[in-house]
């Protein structure tokens, strides 16, 4: 690709998509990304370490390099001959190959999964129970006045998610450090509390008791209790009434409010907080969404199947189930008989009995990067960074699509995931004619 | 490319040609209507089935952001609906928000082949053209919205009307536009600042300017752009009881606003069901005082020639309403207390939008008479040439129940037996069930075709089945010299959700409702040309403007051709004569 300096650049870590990076490229090579963040840097600069070699198919324990066709080929045999394939991952590479993998699925009547089944799926269930007034990140930066991060910490998750939008100045809130005030809830004092302008400290496991009670006395309710998750009520009183209060008021929240207990069931009493404010005032709310393409999952996953993620095939049509549909049950059930892994290390993420089924099964595995599901891989295919060596497209956190440059060639007889997931899909075709 | 093919023996309907169920045949080649083929061509015999253009919708909600999310909010809306695949079709779900596909092929199965997404947030544009490559078996199109955008207010505070167009057309050129779509102008808007601006006279909170120099401002920069399609405009105050006299008002002020190279018209009004609400005499705003303001309406419209309207039909049973009026689905929201979205990107969308499914029942005294509206309306203007069948789709009713709607225009007895049953309010304020009128088949045509066509400025290619016209025709299994469609609506609903055979640029993608998939068969947009000097200071500010207020980078708006250059079918307009 062109040497020299790129601009503009979409870093592909979080899902804040930050569009300002620059790079410098000297032979093929990333040698300096200004603005980035610390992890936007490792990841660009470091784009071409730890790659995962291949092809390679794994017999009787040892990986051996193939030729691509010979990977493919073995692939399709896998899959044609799969009584329950599972493809998951997909949140870490470009929705064109997102719509590749889909089609996999269907042709197989298999089940199709993305990473939110583990971080926001709770989030999503939450909106299909009560919808959700959702925040967009250029409207945060100009309007909002009072911003909460719940269960989340972006000073170490989203490193530059404070200092682009909510610490920054906008149209309305010329100056952010008086105009605006900045909470956080967590259960301990993270480094985003440290450096916000309130920290409110609730005891682990009662985000839906505190949010409950937030609402009782939103809607002018008594209660009758005289603390609730830690918090004295007159405590609670006063964060309601600052709420009310707030001229343009938005809730940004994470897996500690999606992944603790009550689950959806926070999220579902968290959307229901917000659209009680709004009939007092503006507010709004976002997931802080993890991988840098999350967001696109979901939304390529809907309008292929009008579903978002846990996605099931096996009757010729989607159906929709998480719970039943969703990776890890798949796993935990022993289900699947096959693993299409894309762009994501289940290997390393997911719970004991899932690894344990991962481990009868055979995997085919798609990444640019060793990681733990590539070790136990049957099939290894290594592909193209997105967004570095191969350009797609993905979604910000606040469904803000973005187009992600090339700026380096990717190594030699590497392909980005689409090109893989399109010849096995042809390859699928063929098997069965 | 295709094969060549002729339609022997169809009883045409091409109201553009002032053909109404002539015996003809309809030849195809290379994807147009052509004066002859070749001696090989494939013959179809029609036996006197009736042949008209694919139909053209113009106003239905199937890509983007708001129906995505619609989509994902709402699992129970597709269960009961599955769509296997097929040895031809990509499987997928209905039923108010069918996945991209099922939209695709829903479609063919009733002879539409053209549809228009009209409300498109510019700035998530990429998102809507990687969508449209999964939108199969259709031509479409995209408006997107600039109505409650920061950089229009600039621009028309400014008394900048150059600066506004060439906005405009820069839009229009980076994200593949084909027309300029106005929705709540400063409504949305001011709802970010917390204020419900519903007046057309009223202030945008910060602006010292009014929705209405904003509505005219913008349909003045669509006539000096010379834009095919006028300004489609859902006016400010809809849903609200006594509307129709806003919605008056708002026509009122840009009647004397003049049509390029001498058109008569400068305006669609979009789902003018939800904006003609009257009330009873001497009543007020409350719901209890709802009244049809049909007629009434139709009316002012015979007298006033200078716009289109649309009819956004209630057709009962489940929708799913979204639009770009946020604040009227939190108005909506109230009444339901249901589920609710808002998706807010005030400055940079320019719009905002909201999303609340709904159930229209005839049981209810609103639905009813909203029902009635567009019926009395439709029923009583002068001119089918102006007024458009849809069902403003997934907010009224989903397109599928169009056959319904023709049903009701054609024949008396059907709103007969539907008002049956039907709350009271439907027979004592509306004057519907007076009405003897039916629409012929031919006035169905004119409205789902030639009229439809015309009004996006795509008349020469689709609404008509003259030679050079795009081959896309569909067929309906029916003899209209052997049926009364009049005293037999269910034999029209019947007939119109099924084509017999449905052509889509001389392909076959339909029959008897067994659908082949297509890729999409072309994305329309206008490419408006600005003079030198202006598109380079458009550029210059929009880059200022852009990167001050927006959350992404100026040189990461635009869609990049990868996505758009093998769908896009750009119409170029010179608008140089735009003073710089």
């Amino acid at each position: 690709m062109t040497e020299g300096t790129h601009s503009n650049i979409v870093c592909v870590f979080c899902g804040c998509l930050c569009d300002d990076l620059q790079l410098e490229v000297q032979n093929n090579i990333i040698t300096t990304n200004e603005n980035g963040c610390a992890i936007s840097k490792a990841k660009f600069l470091n784009h071409a370490d730890d790659r995962l070699e291949g092809p390679a198919i794994r017999v009787n324990g040892t990986s051996k390099e193939v030729t691509l066709k010979e990977a493919i080929a073995k692939a399709v045999d896998i899959i044609a001959n799969s009584k329950r394939l599972l493809v998951y991952g997909l949140s870490s590479t470009e929705n064109d190959a997102h719509r590749e993998a889909y089609k996999i699925a269907e042709e197989a009547g298999g089940v199709v999964d993305n990473t939110s089944s583990v971080c926001h799926g709770p989030t999503i269930l939450g909106t299909q129970e009560s919808g959700e007034a959702v925040a967009a990140l250029g409207e945060v930066r100009h309007r909002s006045d009072l911003v909460i991060y719940w269960g989340s910490n972006p000073q170490f998750a989203h490193p530059r998610h404070m200092t682009l939008h909510t610490r920054a100045a906008g149209e309305f809130i010329k100056n952010p450090k008086t105009e605006r005030k900045i909470w956080v809830v967590d259960i301990r004092k993270t480094i985003s509390a440290g450096v916000a302008d309130k920290f409110i400290r609730i005891e682990p496991g009662t985000d839906l008791e505190v949010i409950s009670a937030l609402r009782a006395i939103v809607r002018g309710k008594e209660l009758d209790v005289d603390n609730v998750g830690g918090l004295p009520v007159s405590d609670l009183k006063e964060i309601a009434e600052v709420m009310k209060g707030a001229k343009y008021g938005v809730l940004f929240f994470g897996l500690g409010l999606t992944q603790s207990k009550g689950r959806h069931r926070n999220i579902d009493a968290a959307i229901r907080l917000i659209q009680d404010l709004n009939h007092y005032t503006k507010w709004s709310m976002m997931p802080m969404r993890g991988h840098y393409n999350v967001a696109g999952a979901n939304k390529t996953s809907t309008w292929q199947t009008g579903y978002p993620f846990a996605v099931d095939y096996a009757r010729g049509y989607p159906r929709y189930q998480p719970g039943e549909f969703t990776a890890v049950d798949m796993l935990m059930r022993g289900e699947a008989d096959v693993l299409l892994n894309i762009a994501a290390d289940p290997a390393a993420h997911f719970p004991r009995k899932a690894l344990q089924h991962m481990g009868n099964i055979s995997i085919i595995n798609l990444d640019p990067k060793q990681n733990m599901t590539s070790l136990i891989a049957e099939v290894n295919v290594p592909t193209a960074i997105a967004g570095i060596e191969c350009d797609g497209a993905a979604v910000r956190m606040d469904g803000l699509p973005l187009y992600l440059k090339q700026v380096v060639d990717p190594p030699e007889n590497v392909l980005p995931d689409r090109d893989i997931l399109r010849m096995i899909y042809d390859g699928l075709r063929r098997a069965k004619k | 490319m295709s094969k060549d093919t002729i339609l022997t023996n169809g009883r045409v309907y091409d109201p553009m040609h002032g053909i109404e169920g002539e015996v003809m045949d309809i030849y195809m080649s290379d994807g147009k209507i052509v004066e002859k083929v070749s001696e090989s061509a494939k013959k179809i015999d029609l036996k006197g089935r009736l042949v008209m253009a694919g139909g053209v919708d113009m106003h239905s909600h199937i890509v983007g952001s708001k129906v995505g999310f619609g989509r994902a909010m709402c699992p129970e809306d597709h269960r009961k609906d599955p769509v296997p695949k097929t040895k031809y079709t990509r499987s997928g779900v209905g039923y108010t928000i069918p996945s991209s596909y099922v939209t695709g092929y829903r479609y063919s199965a009733m002879g539409y082949t053209t549809v228009i997404e009209p409300a498109l947030p510019a700035l998530k544009a990429l998102g809507s053209w990687e969508e449209m490559e999964d939108l199969p078996n259709l031509n479409s199109g995209l408006l997107p919205m600039f109505c409650n955008s920061m950089i229009t207010f600039d621009y028309i505070k400014e008394g900048d009307p150059s600066g506004l167009a060439a906005y405009i057309a820069w839009t229009l050129q980076s994200v593949g536009g084909l027309g300029v779509k106005v929705v709540n102008p400063g409504g949305t808007y001011a709802w970010a600042h917390g204020v419900d601006l519903r007046d057309h006279e009223g202030e945008i909170p910060g602006w010292g300017i009014t929705p209405k120099e904003v509505t005219r401002g913008l349909c003045q920069a669509v006539e000096s752009l010379k834009l095919p399609h006028m300004m489609h405009f859902h006016p400010n105050n809809l849903g609200r009881v006594g509307n129709v006299e806003t919605t008056i008002a708002q026509l009122d002020s840009i009647r004397d606003i003049k049509g390029h190279g001498g058109r008569d018209h400068i305006c669609h009004l979009t789902h003018m069901s939800f904006e003609t609400l009257s009330s009873v005499e001497g009543g007020g705003n409350d719901w209890g005082d709802l009244e049809s303001g049909g007629l009434k309406f139709a009316e002012y419209f015979n007298k006033n020639k200078h716009f289109t309207a649309d009819m956004g039909q209630i057709t009962f049973g489940p929708a799913t309403t979204m639009t770009g009026d946020g604040p009227f689905e939190f108005y909506l929201y109230q009444l339901t207390g249901g589920k609710w979205t808002n998706i807010a990107v005030d400055v940079e969308l320019p719009g905002g939008a909201g999303i609340v499914p709904y159930t229209y029942s005839p049981k209810a005294a609103g639905n009813s008479v909203q029902w009635a509206i567009p019926l009395e309306f439709a029923l009583n203007v002068d001119d089918v040439w102006r007024c458009i069948i849809s069902t403003d789709h997934p907010n009224a009713g989903p397109f599928t129940k169009y056959p319904l709607v023709f049903s009701w225009l054609m024949s008396k007895k059907q709103r007969d037996t539907w008002m049956e049953g039907m709350h009271k309010f439907a027979h004592e304020r509306s004057t519907l069930p007076s009405i003897e009128h039916e629409w012929s088949l031919y006035d169905v045509v004119i409205s789902t075709r030639a009229a439809p066509a015309k009004i996006l400025g795509m008349e020469k290619l689709k609404g008509h089945l003259g030679v050079g016209a795009d081959a896309d025709v569909s067929v309906y299994d029916v003899d209209t010299t052997k049926v009364d469609f009049a005293k037999n609506p269910e034999k029209i609903i019947k007939t119109f959700s099924e084509s017999y055979l449905t052509f889509l640029g001389g392909k076959q993608v339909s029959k008897k409702g067994k659908v082949k998939g297509v890729p999409n068969e072309g994305v329309w947009s206008v490419h408006p040309e600005l003079n030198e000097s202006l598109w380079e200071r458009i550029n210059k500010e929009l880059e200022q403007k852009m990167n001050e207020w927006y959350s992404h980078s100026f040189h990461n708006y635009p869609v990049p051709a990868r996505y758009r250059a093998h769908l896009e079918k750009k119409v170029m307009i010179d608008s140089t004569s735009v003073s710089a």
